[in-house]
């Protein structure tokens, strides 16, 4: 082997060794600057105070927790139902259409999504600034994400038991009620992985939902909300710097919170194989 | 009563502008092995797939002609789901459903209608002694089906299919998938059956066809080329491409 040989592989070696470190280190550093303020009383059960110097992320916890469930909400259904025509139902050639509609989406900013949603949801639906108007948003760009990755667990399914259910004397319905039950793990991933990726977003709500601050929970559909990214950004870019730490510590959270969720994928792959 | 179950007249099939059955005349009796042999690709399996309707799902697919099921044209009738399971299918690859052994078999009767358990239980065992399965799984019943080796979830399939009470039992090559011992278990099943079921059954090995059918149709591009008694075709054969093929110089 050439000298030459070996350092390119050394410096590819270096290179990659490099890039690695660079992530790892970028998420230890968000870890560990927030980690410690988990610990302040009432970090997770306080609302904040004095220009959110001091006090908890209360709100903004159980107002992302909120949203999320709404987003499942709406995903779930319309996003399944979708699925199961693009698998199942459509004809091929419209199924490739609507599938490259859906992949096209998915690489739509996600502040072009705000938008949208400020324009339809708030003002022309007249929903104002609101949780509803946040989590259909939000919903907006998760379905066409749900439908994408999910759809190929369903395709996944062996044709030979769709037929071995028709074959049975089963229905349609009842075939497709198979195929899901045959792919439900992997809808489940998809189903994980969009919802994590609806919780991390922060340009589709900080136009349509979030508010930087208010003395209450949302107690209706109607009612604006505080979310953990969007207070962030907040943080970030009104406040002072006795107001950071507070930022720094949901920050910490949220990659805490995304790292478990690629875990349980992982997790939920590996079952998938055995 | 005649013992004549299927009457396939003047049947055309086609995928897109492609003809893959071609005039095919053919009339099928009740309790025996019919076997429907002929090289990849001569529409054996389409011919069968007609049988129970199951090519409806394929987008393109188009049919001419005529299949009378106990003198009623199938493509006429009006409760489909009851018809297929009456006439009910198992495939080349073992395609057990993803959940338990009991469930697999229990699946077809869930799904007409017979849901009490003791019932369920009785059926069970009753479908999965007929496929000569019973000692084998009895105590995993409750166990996931992917777990049973090749030969058994074949037969798994045989008995999720016998436990829907059909007339008719259509196999789709079943042994391809599978090692030559799995495959004597299923083609002594199949002999059995026959006493109780009209069995039609594909089949690429000719050694197959000789050893359990009453009766072999021989296609060749998508054309009939004979049909009748197993022994008599297989000494003596009326026509050229089926001594070629019977003696191994295509297929």
């Amino acid at each position: 082997m050439g000298q030459g040989v070996i350092a390119l592989r050394w410096t590819l070696r270096i290179i990659t060794y490099a890039v690695f470190a660079i992530m790892v280190l970028t998420l230890a550093i968000i870890v560990v600057s927030g980690l410690p303020h988990f610990f302040r009383p009432g970090f997770f059960t306080e609302w904040p105070r004095r220009a959110m110097s001091e006090g908890g992320i209360f709100p903004m916890l159980i107002g992302s927790l909120m949203l999320m469930a709404l987003v499942f909400e709406v995903s779930i259904p319309v996003g399944l139902i979708g699925t199961i025509f693009l698998s199942e139902i459509a004809p091929r050639k419209l199924s490739m259409v609507l599938q490259s509609l859906a992949a096209t989406m998915n690489s739509v900013p996600s502040i072009v999504y705000g938008v949208f949603g400020l324009s339809f949801f708030c003002v022309r639906l007249s929903m104002g600034t609101s949780l509803i108007s946040a989590s259909l948003t939000l919903s907006t760009m998760s379905i066409p994400f749900f439908m994408n990755s999910a759809v190929e667990f369903l395709r996944a399914v062996p044709k030979e038991l769709r037929e071995g259910v028709i074959a049975l004397g089963a229905s349609k319905l009842q075939a497709t009620l198979m195929v899901l039950r045959a792919s439900r793990n992997g809808v489940l991933t998809s189903l994980i992985l969009t919802l994590g990726r609806a919780f991390s977003e922060t340009a589709p709500i900080l136009v349509t939902g979030a508010v930087f601050y208010t003395t209450k929970l949302p107690v209706r559909l109607t009612d604006p909300v505080m979310t953990l990214p969007t207070s962030i950004y907040a943080i970030v870019m009104n406040l002072g710097e006795e107001s950071q730490w507070m930022a720094k510590g949901m920050a910490s959270l949220m990659v805490l919170i995304t790292i478990g969720v690629y875990f349980l994928v992982q997790l939920m792959r590996r079952n998938q194989r055995e | 009563m005649s013992d004549v179950v299927f009457e396939i007249k003047n049947l055309y099939a086609y995928y897109g502008d492609h003809c893959v059955l071609n005039d095919i005349n053919l009339k099928i009796r009740s309790k025996r092995i019919t076997a429907i042999m002929g090289p990849s690709g001569c529409g054996k399996s389409t011919l069968l797939r007609c049988l129970n309707r199951l090519n409806d799902l394929i987008p393109d697919f188009s049919l001419k002609g005529q299949i009378l099921f106990r003198g009623q044209d199938i493509y006429r009738i009006s409760n489909l789901t009851e018809y297929r399971r009456r006439v009910t299918m198992v495939f080349q690859k073992p395609n057990p459903f993803p959940m338990s052994v009991f469930d697999n078999v229990a699946y077809g009767l869930r799904i007409h209608g017979i849901t009490k358990k003791s019932v369920l239980r009785e059926k069970v065992e009753e479908a999965l002694r007929k496929a000569a399965l019973w000692d084998e799984v009895k105590d995993k019943l409750k166990k996931p089906a992917v777990q049973l080796s090749g030969g058994q979830q074949q037969r798994l399939c045989i008995a999720r299919a016998l436990a829907v009470e059909p007339e008719v039992l259509l196999l789709d090559e079943p042994t391809s998938a599978l090692d030559p011992i799995a495959t004597t278990k299923i083609e002594r099943l199949l002999e059995e059956l026959a006493e109780q079921y009209t069995v039609v059954i594909v089949t690429h090995s000719m050694g197959q066809a000789l050893r359990i059918s009453d009766e072999v149709v021989f296609l060749y591009e998508g054309k009939l080329i004979e049909y009748g008694d197993t022994s008599v075709i297989a000494k003596t054969p009326k026509h050229e491409v089926t001594r070629q093929f019977l003696t191994g110089k295509i297929g």
